[in-house]
């Protein structure tokens, strides 16, 4: 990881770094804001919304973009039904969810330094996966709980790979390998309870697990907007932190900067965040891997931008639910099953072109 | 006899003690437990009884299954093991049976094809294909493949081709009706005559091991002094890995995919009667079917009424055997 050398000194701020402009806000306040970084958010902004309007109009009957933008606006329309009532929840679940697993895998790369360590890789969606099949299974249906029990399910399993990973220091490539064998007994454990639950229980754990937008609605989506508003001021901490934890343990302690402490917090943002996505849809995979590599490569940006990879994971789930909903209709595939089909090529594609053995730092 | 070589031979012993008694506990534990005499009389002078019609239509078909898949996926993962050099190599972690899993779904829902002798060929495909990209995935870039790379490849695989066949059997009901085991493995409920039409095809995979099995010893030493000791190295990976793979496909194609059963019994194997593959290969084929039916038994017991698949059970149980490997620290920094 390599900082951005300084455009040397210059009039009002000794130290500019190259692309970025100083906002002040008074006296005291002042943050780096990157150019590009910046254009890019717009942009995939003005993409997010297209997508979202294009995901209202189509389904079973077309509805025409004007009217959709009436129903946003809460303006009467004779379409209202349809697209406020049964398309607009779906919508809302599906781009908090994306933009919670793009956080997430954002926060967990920078503290593994490694693009393959995201949190579907490390067992912290099968975790919560399995947590929340188990909560069914013992009769806990309430949509108030379940996220709180997917939450505990996912820092568990992350706390698991940890403890089971660690041997005198932390190997990204053991943390990895563990990663992938907790997920698999995870995901196995999750299908134990699946065939030890009665049938209607059954069916709605696996349909979950395939990690599936259908049928979801404001139930799902109210508990992950009220931990996403929580976690803003701790989000907002993390986006200045991560510059910090993206530094090699020599440069970071030499600047001052508490990386322990910093990776943890962190570490369980990004976990937390992915468990309260996978409590709210299922574990959608390869989102939190995506979407933080794409909008790193667009901002070109030396971290990984938060902003970005939240606007980039809600465009990718918009996205894929739409072709998931639209492409075999009136059959609807599971957004999970799409995001894979595009995301484990592009994990395939990381792994032939690391430019190394070990497949980055250490974690 | 050196004393070496008799404890092998004590350990093979062992080992068909075990498989004896798995082969025991599995015809006799159940929804339904039956007493090892009466499953004796069953099984030696037949009869009319409930017990003995239980124990000759449905869990003797059910037993051999387990032991020729146990058979198969121990030996493939030995075999991959062997020509990869690599301790985690297995079907299930690579992708290889899920692969398989593929080609019969495809068979099954696109070409109309319902016997197993018929999609054991679409299971061999698909398991070929997913073996030779996961090999091309892993050993591109620099470092080749590595543990760690492997493992990664062979987790993308898993999960794209889990998609691909949770797309194939939800846009196709009725190739989901019939074939759910292809989602999760499981032996239950199979047909005697699977047995019957499987073995050839395992007898095959079992023979192109044979052919090359002296080879992989010398494989071990590194290419280089293989090469030396006058073995044609790019031969026998592909033999081998042609063994695998229809060992592989054959399981899958009986019994769905099932993970870690080719990573545990290989390294057990090991622990017992050391590297060499003349003992390695039939230890291992021995306890293959030992840890398959066990899981099974454990499966059909431990969440009464309903089963849990073999596949579920053995992924518990190998899980802790892949953590153990990868905290040897010669496997994370290869």
């Amino acid at each position: 990881m390599t900082y951005l050398p300084p455009a040397g000194p210059s009039g009002r701020s000794p130290v500019r770094p190259a692309g970025h402009t100083v906002v002040r806000a008074g006296h005291r306040g002042s943050f780096l804001l990157h150019r590009r970084a910046l254009a890019v958010a717009v942009v995939l902004a003005v993409l997010l919304a297209a997508a979202v309007v294009a995901s209202l109009c189509v389904g079973e009957s077309y509805v025409a973009p004007g009217e959709v933008v009436r129903v946003l606006l809460g303006l009467p329309s004779p379409d209202e039904l349809v697209v406020g009532t049964l398309r607009l929840p779906r919508l809302v679940t599906g781009v908090l969810v994306g933009a919670a697993f793009g956080v997430s895998g954002a926060l967990i790369q920078t503290v593994a330094r490694n693009p393959l360590a995201s949190p579907d890789v490390i067992g912290v969606t099968h975790g919560a996966g399995a947590a929340t099949v188990a909560a069914m299974t013992f009769g806990l249906t309430s949509y108030a709980v379940l996220p709180y029990v997917s939450v505990v399910g996912g820092l568990l399993a992350a706390l698991l790979v940890y403890v089971l990973a660690w041997r005198g220091g932390l190997a990204a490539s053991r943390f990895v390998l563990v990663g992938i064998g907790i997920s698999v007994a995870l995901g196995s454990l999750a299908r134990l309870f699946v065939t030890k639950g009665d049938y209607l229980v059954a069916q709605q754990a696996k349909t979950w697990l395939t990690g599936s937008l259908n049928g979801r609605g404001y139930d799902q989506a109210a508990p992950l907007a009220t931990v996403l508003v929580l976690l803003v001021p701790f989000l907002l901490w993390a986006a200045r932190a991560q510059r910090g934890a993206a530094f090699d343990e020599d440069t970071a302690t030499a600047l001052g900067i508490g990386l322990g402490r910093v990776r943890l917090g962190l570490s369980v943002l990004g976990v937390v965040l992915a468990s309260v996505a996978t409590g709210a849809a299922g574990p959608v995979d390869f989102v939190a891997l995506l979407a933080p590599q794409i909008a790193r490569r667009l901002t070109r940006t030396p971290h990984i931008p938060l902003m970005c990879s939240a606007l980039m994971g809600a465009l990718i789930v918009v996205v894929a639910d739409l072709l998931a909903r639209r492409l075999l209709a009136p059959l609807e595939l599971p957004v999970g099953v799409f995001t894979a089909l595009v995301g484990a090529p592009y994990l395939m594609w990381l792994i032939v072109s690391a430019r190394s053995s070990r497949t980055g730092g250490t974690a | 006899m050196s004393g070496a070589a008799s404890r092998r031979v004590g350990w093979m012993a062992f080992g068909l003690l075990l498989l004896l008694s798995a082969v025991m506990l599995s015809l006799a534990v159940g929804s339904r437990a039956i007493a090892p005499s009466v499953v004796w009389e069953a099984l030696v002078h037949g009869g009319m009884s409930d017990d003995a019609q239980v124990v000759r239509s449905l869990r003797v078909p059910r037993t051999v299954i387990g032991v020729l898949v146990g058979l198969a996926l121990a030996v493939a993962g030995t075999v991959l093991q062997g020509i990869t050099r690599n301790p985690i190599a297995e079907p299930g972690i690579l992708g290889i049976s899920q692969g398989a899993s593929l080609g019969v779904v495809c068979a099954i829902a696109f070409a109309g094809v319902h016997s197993l002798t018929g999609y054991v060929w679409y299971a061999f495909v698909g398991a070929g294909l997913a073996a030779v990209c996961i090999y091309a995935v892993a050993s591109g870039g620099r470092g080749g493949a590595s543990p760690v790379k492997l493992a990664l490849a062979g987790a993308a695989m898993n999960a794209f081709l889990a998609s691909l066949i949770s797309a194939v059997l939800t846009t196709n009901a009725r190739a989901l009706d019939e074939f759910r085991f292809w989602d999760v493995g499981s032996i239950s409920g199979r047909d005697a005559s699977i047995a019957g039409q499987v073995w050839p095809f395992l007898l095959a995979g079992l023979l192109l091991v044979l052919a090359m099995a002296r080879g992989l010893d010398a494989l071990a030493l590194g290419d280089d002094i293989a090469r030396g000791l006058g073995r044609n190295v790019a031969l026998l990976r592909a033999t081998g890995a042609l063994g695998a793979t229809v060992l592989t496909g054959a399981a899958v194609a009986a019994a769905g995919p099932i993970a870690f059963t080719g990573l545990a019994v290989p390294h057990i194997a090991r622990a017992l009667v050391g590297p060499q593959h003349r003992w390695l290969l039939p230890m291992a084929a021995l306890l293959g079917p030992v840890m398959l039916l066990l899981a099974d038994v454990l499966g059909r017991v431990v969440v009464r009424p309903s089963e849990v698949p073999v596949a579920v059970m053995t992924a518990l149980a190998g899980v802790p055997f892949l953590v153990a490997l990868v905290r040897r620290k010669k496997v994370a920094a290869a």
